[in-house]
């Protein structure tokens, strides 16, 4: 848990999956481009990996199968449900 | 007696009064001079009596009571096809049925032609009400929203069966998207289906995980497809706060509510893509290519460095070697260099030395010439003072052997037989005797 929350504390959570991939092809580009010293390479790899990390779980929450429902079924649900709802 | 009426109970002093049925025949009279027009809508509650057909022509802004004779209605071949929900062009002019003793009095178009309206009568009214709200900018609104690469969940409104629906879903599975569709059923045609469409897209904007949503239907034709260009439909949806992907109809159909959407599809399989912008498949690919990028990067950026630093510990002692060799090389050549050096100094001092000599020499002879010549006389002076010649021209004679070799005692004179004497004059010879027989 404290090894996880060190790994997040460098960077911030992107905002989206497009502000992530953004910033990876940032990061991919400056790293492709030679001009990183030593230091910097070690932190933007970090931050990739966060990233790709963000992604990948991203993608994964829409990697399950699809699911269909009903807006009448929900509205009745919801309906349902707001006696008891504070 | 006739009864006087005060100023409030007579009202107002217009003109009258008139008895009511003769006034009710000239209104009638008054409609009748009205023109005759053409009026175009959705035809509503149709009904019939004996005589005639009742029904009303609606849009969205106002809505006229219709009558025609059956009669007429029968001429003009449509028949049947009066009914609610289509759309209709009728012609003939204002009318007013001024009733009876029991019957009601009635306002109406009295139609004396019906037919369905056509593609002409329905792009001319499009194109009105597109020209009205472009001009409201409502075509902006939709377009301005950010419209998510990857939304977990979208809204879908279209009919419950059709080919729309099972086109949308392989489109998004064919992008290997997995999230939520929430399907908002509506009809798709006829008069009920824009308020259930704009119904359904309210409810889907209203909750909170829906990121898009998609309105699509199959093709048709501009009637079928009408419902999509209701201007309070088509208003709603410019409204709403979440972007909308239309896909109504075919490729050259163009109805009202592509205009106000966030994006226009041709097809519900461009529909799918549009709501979901990225391709989850390529998507995982890529960021496969991603991650190891940034692993061949860390590692990379590691290993040349450590060669790198390698490279440079063994640097010393490489350039230790170097200058070494270096420096022998030139140690070896200051050493010939030198070598040659010096004998060409010591040729070049030499010459030098020899030049020095020389003129001390000359600086030396010419300085003490005179005085080496004063000297030299006087020792020559002295010198002759010295000679045997000087003192034999004074008397005396010198005694030598007869070789020459001077007799300096009398012991050596009386060893030899004979003896020589020398005088300034000349030479004597001589016998010596011992001194006892003398």
């Amino acid at each position: 848990m404290d090894e996880s929350e060190r790994d997040l504390s460098p960077t911030a959570q992107p905002d989206s999956y497009e502000a992530a991939v953004e910033r990876l092809e940032e990061i991919i580009d400056r790293l492709d481009s030679g001009q990183a010293g030593l230091r910097e390479t070690l932190d933007l790899c970090k931050e990739g990996r966060e990233l790709v990390k963000y992604c990948a779980a991203e993608l994964d929450e829409v990697g399950e199968g699809l699911k269909e429902l009903r807006l009448d079924d929900l509205a009745t649900k919801l309906e349902v449900g707001s006696p008891e709802s504070p | 007696m006739e009864e006087q009426l005060t100023a409030v109970e007579a009202g107002p002093r217009y003109p009258g009064p008139f008895e009511v049925g003769v006034y009710a025949r000239k209104i009638q009279a008054e409609m009748r001079k009205r023109a005759k027009v053409q009026l175009i809508g959705e035809v509503t509650g149709v009904g019939r009596s004996k005589v005639q057909a009742y029904f009303e022509l609606r849009d969205s802004d106002g809505a006229v009571p219709c009558a025609i004779w059956l009669n007429d209605l029968e001429k003009c071949g449509i028949g049947d096809q009066l009914r609610d929900g289509v759309e209709v062009v009728a012609s003939g002019g204002l009318d007013y049925y001024p009733g009876g003793g029991q019957a009601s009095p009635k306002f109406s178009f009295r139609a004396t032609h019906v037919r369905l309206a056509g593609e002409g009568d329905l792009i001319a009214r499009l194109e009105a009400l597109r020209k009205q709200l472009r001009a409201e900018g409502l075509f902006e609104l939709q377009k301005q929203l950010h419209r998510p690469r990857l939304p977990k969940a979208i809204g879908v409104v279209t009919a419950e069966t059709g080919a729309a629906r099972r086109d949308l879903l392989a489109g998004l599975q064919r992008r290997g998207w997995g999230g939520s569709v929430i399907w908002g059923f509506a009809p798709v045609q006829d008069r009920h289906a824009a308020p259930a469409i704009g119904r359904a897209v309210q409810d889907l904007a209203a909750r909170p995980e829906v990121e898009a949503i998609v309105v699509t239907r199959g093709g048709g034709s501009l009637a079928d497809l009408w419902a999509f260009c209701d201007e309070t439909l088509c208003r709603t949806v410019a409204m709403l706060r979440v972007p909308v992907v239309s896909a109504v109809g075919h490729e050259r159909d163009r109805t009202l509510i592509d205009d106000v959407a966030a994006v226009a599809c041709s097809t519900p399989t461009h529909a799918a893509e549009a709501a979901v912008p990225l391709d989850c498949l390529a998507a995982r690919e890529s960021l496969e290519r991603c991650a190891i990028s940034l692993r061949r990067a860390g590692e990379g950026a590691i290993g040349t460095r450590s060669r790198h630093l390698s490279a440079l510990a063994r640097g010393p002692a490489r350039a230790l070697q170097r200058e070494r060799g270096s420096l022998n090389q030139k140690i070896r050549e200051i050493r010939a260099a030198a070598e040659r050096g010096l004998a060409d100094r010591v040729a070049s001092q030499t010459r030098k030395g020899t030049v020095v000599l020389e003129r001390a020499r000359n600086r030396a002879v010419g300085a003490d010439m005179e005085k080496r010549q004063a000297a030299l006389r006087r020792a020559l002076v002295a010198l002759r003072a010295h000679e045997p010649e000087r003192t034999l021209e004074r008397g005396y004679a010198l005694v030598e052997r007869e070789d020459g070799e001077p007799l300096a005692s009398a012991a050596e004179v009386s060893a030899e037989e004979r003896i020589s004497l020398r005088f300034s004059d000349g030479r004597v010879r001589a016998r010596p005797e011992p001194d006892g027989a003398a």
